[in-house]
């Protein structure tokens, strides 16, 4: 895995780093100050939450981990501790470089600043300061849940957030465990912004894991 | 009282007749009145118990020989004949009573057999519906108890360690007695009843009957009759010790169809590694192959292949690993569903979104076809693991699309019925052949009517669909439509954990006006 990452990762223009253990890794995030660590969960010599955890306590480098099909609940629990983002074995490299993408672009914007004013993507137009929805031009009405919801999708445009991360922002603390409050929302948002709310464009699910909004047009 | 009461009446009916006599004097002669006193007699014997029934005939024979025999008013006799007449009415007396006990007791053995009989067959129906062992175990002990009207349990034998004897015991006051273990032990060790009741240790506090079946000793049943001091009557021993039989029967029919049962998964087991062996040496080395070849092809000297010739190279090894990819994931799939390893996250969701992310992964598969969905906006949310029913999904929709002619539309329609929400995805390609409609769901079935888009399919699409919707308390089932194609229809029950309801949210304005 490491020798094509290396090779591809390169050939676009990035400086790589490797590590082949969780503490080889962690020694070599502690010393090069990388701008982004991918962390595979199967690492022989550690766990993939340990380690996450560890970085986080080091470094503020946006973490994407890469883990195989059916280990969803661990790819949870490791963005729930500080990861960011997250690809599933295996990958295509454009999926891996447009998630590297998101990931600098949100570690370049300020602490707690988002996109700034707005979200453009298709059919959707959103200004966040005069708090307007727009669909195909046309102005739609969001209830305040719903546009809270919407705003937290915004503000990560681009990279996943788990169930529990958007419970946690929308709704509060105590409602973390109440998911299908979220997906009732989600269905209703998917009904009001999607033209075809079973063949989502913007609000994708990522099954078991949470949400992920498409990232903003240029 | 009951005694009293017999013994009143008896002497009440032969001074009845006795006066009746008296009154017909004139008209009688003494032998009517010997019958008249007999027919007394019999009177009583037949009603009462042997007691009353002497009495009666002492009496009557004693008023007999006082009033009506001459010399009347003495206890002589002139005609000794009629001692034979007096010897008569003791025999009747003494017969009739004998009889009539007899049949009485008869009666009432009758009514117990019955009753115990009941009780079996009770006990029988309840012990032939349960599903598990404890169950089987409950009801044993509430009927055994019953029987005795006492409390029983069960100690069923310590099947890890066959050699290990004895069970078990109870932390129970009963139990702190050393002469119920004592007694328990021995049942449970030489076959046989102990404790109380029984000749063997009789005076522990509880009566125990081992659980003996063709196998075995299955475990002992120790049965508390509260009051150890009331004696146990030997119907309700029979009883018990019927009840028991049965019970043990009924447990050791439970245990031979458990291990029926694990012997059959393993057998099973064994089948299904075989054919994943023979599949995984096929389907995987073919697209390895390929890729093999397509790479040392690319590493052959540049610029002896064109770059487009490159290209499609590259794009077949990509291709082909997608495949590998796919069936690996459907082996894996497989063997989950089949040795029961499957965990099903039921969440309460839309079922817009597995489909959606089907629809997505499949974007390119599906680009040939048409692909509508109708999806009710008010849905109910269905209690799902939203990956497995996304896998199903998967499955679903390469089969139509692998299936059909390019063009052809493919739908996907849900609606509520029952308790369940009912989804389809149709097509409409060859459907399915006449009478297969199961037999497509079997493992490694592979359509006949050939691949539209070249591919290999595993043969487990279907197989995991049932799986997975099984697993869901759900039905899978396909159908060919009228007009053509096939219609694959699966149920998933609305039935899980309750659901908060959500808090308020005040339909606020936004924006500008």
């Amino acid at each position: 895995m490491r020798r094509f990452l290396r090779a591809s990762l390169r050939a676009n223009g990035f400086q790589v780093v490797e590590a082949a253990t969780a503490r080889e890794g962690l020694a070599q995030a502690a010393g090069r100050n990388p701008e982004v660590i991918l962390l595979d969960l199967g690492l022989p010599d550690g766990d993939g939450r340990d380690v996450a955890q560890e970085l986080r306590r080091t470094t503020r480098a946006p973490i994407i981990v890469l883990s195989a099909r059916g280990q969803e609940h661990e790819k949870v629990t490791v963005l729930d501790l500080g990861a960011d983002d997250y690809l599933t074995k295996p990958f295509g490299m454009e999926e891996l470089l447009a998630r590297i993408r998101v990931a600098l672009r949100h570690a370049r914007l300020p602490v707690g600043g988002s996109s700034g004013e707005g979200y453009q993507a298709e059919q959707l137009r959103v200004d966040l300061s005069a708090r307007v929805v727009q669909r195909d031009g046309s102005e739609i009405h969001l209830t305040p849940t719903e546009y809270k919801l919407l705003a937290t999708l915004i503000r990560h445009a681009g990279r996943v957030i788990t169930h529990r991360q958007l419970l946690q922002e929308v709704w509060g603390a105590n409602f973390v465990e109440q998911t299908h409050y979220l997906r009732v929302y989600m269905a209703q948002l998917r009904h009001k912004l999607e033209k075809d709310p079973t063949r989502p464009r913007l609000l994708l699910t990522e099954p078991g894991i949470g949400y992920r909004l498409r990232e903003t047009e240029p | 009282m009951a005694r009293f009461r017999e013994y009143a009446s008896a002497l009440l009916i032969v001074l009845a007749a006795s006066l009746l006599c008296l009154v017909l004097r004139p008209h009688l002669a003494t032998i009517d009145v010997a019958m008249a006193l007999l027919l007394a007699v019999v009177l009583v014997a037949s009603r009462y118990r042997r007691g009353p029934a002497l009495v009666a005939s002492a009496l009557s024979i004693a008023v007999f020989d006082f009033v009506f025999v001459p010399p009347y008013y003495t206890f002589d006799v002139h005609d000794t004949a009629y001692f034979l007449t007096f010897i008569v009415m003791l025999a009747v007396a003494l017969i009739m009573s004998g009889l009539t006990a007899r049949i009485r007791e008869d009666a009432d053995a009758s009514r117990e057999r019955e009753q115990r009989t009941a009780a079996l067959y009770a006990l029988d129906r309840k012990l032939a519906d349960t599903a598990t062992e404890e169950e089987l175990l409950a009801i044993a002990t509430r009927h055994i108890g019953r029987a005795v009207e006492g409390m029983a349990l069960i100690l069923p034998a310590n099947r890890d360690e066959p050699e290990r004897e004895l069970p078990r015991w109870p932390a129970s006051a009963l139990f702190e007695s050393p002469s119920v273990r004592v007694a328990a032990a021995w049942a449970f060790e030489h076959g046989e009843a102990a404790g109380w009741g029984t000749p063997r240790c009789a005076e522990a506090e509880a009566l125990a009957v081992p659980l003996r079946a063709a196998s075995g000793i299955l475990g002992v049943v120790v049965i508390d009759p509260g009051n150890p001091d009331r004696e146990l009557p030997e119907t309700d021993r029979e009883t018990v010790l019927a009840l028991v039989d049965l019970t043990a029967a009924s447990l050791e029919r439970a245990l031979l169809a458990e291990q029926s049962e694990r012997a059959r998964k393993e057998v099973e087991g064994e089948k299904l590694r075989t054919a994943l062996l023979s599949s995984l040496s096929h389907d995987l080395r073919t697209p390895l192959g390929s890729i093999e070849g397509a790479a040392s092809s690319l590493l052959q000297e540049d610029g002896v292949l064109p770059d487009d010739v490159r290209r499609e190279l590259v794009e077949a090894i990509l291709e082909e690993s997608r495949r590998m990819t796919s069936l690996v994931t459907n082996l894996l799939d497989m063997i989950r569903v089949e040795t029961g390893a499957l965990v099903v996250n039921k969440e309460w969701q839309p079922l817009e979104e597995s489909l959606g992310v089907a629809l997505l992964r499949l974007d390119q598969r599906l680009s040939a076809h048409p692909v509508s969905t109708r999806l009710p906006s008010d849905l109910p949310l269905v209690p799902i693991d939203g990956l497995l029913i996304e896998q199903v999904f998967i499955n679903l929709l390469e089969n139509a699309a692998r299936y059909t002619p390019p063009g052809t539309p493919i739908s996907i329609v849900a609606w509520p019925e029952g308790g369940s929400v009912v989804v389809e995805v149709a097509d409409r390609g060859p459907g399915i052949p006449a009478g297969r409609e199961e037999e497509i769901f079997g493992r490694f079935y592979r359509s006949p009517a050939g691949q539209t888009d070249g591919g290999a399919g595993s043969g487990l699409g279907l197989t995991i669909c049932r799986g997975i919707i099984a697993a869901h308390g759900g039905r899978i089932w396909g159908d060919s439509r009228p007009g053509g194609g096939a219609a694959f229809r699966f149920t998933l029950p609305l039935d899980g954990p309750p659901m908060q309801p959500l808090p308020a949210d005040p339909a606020g304005i936004l924006g500008a006006a």
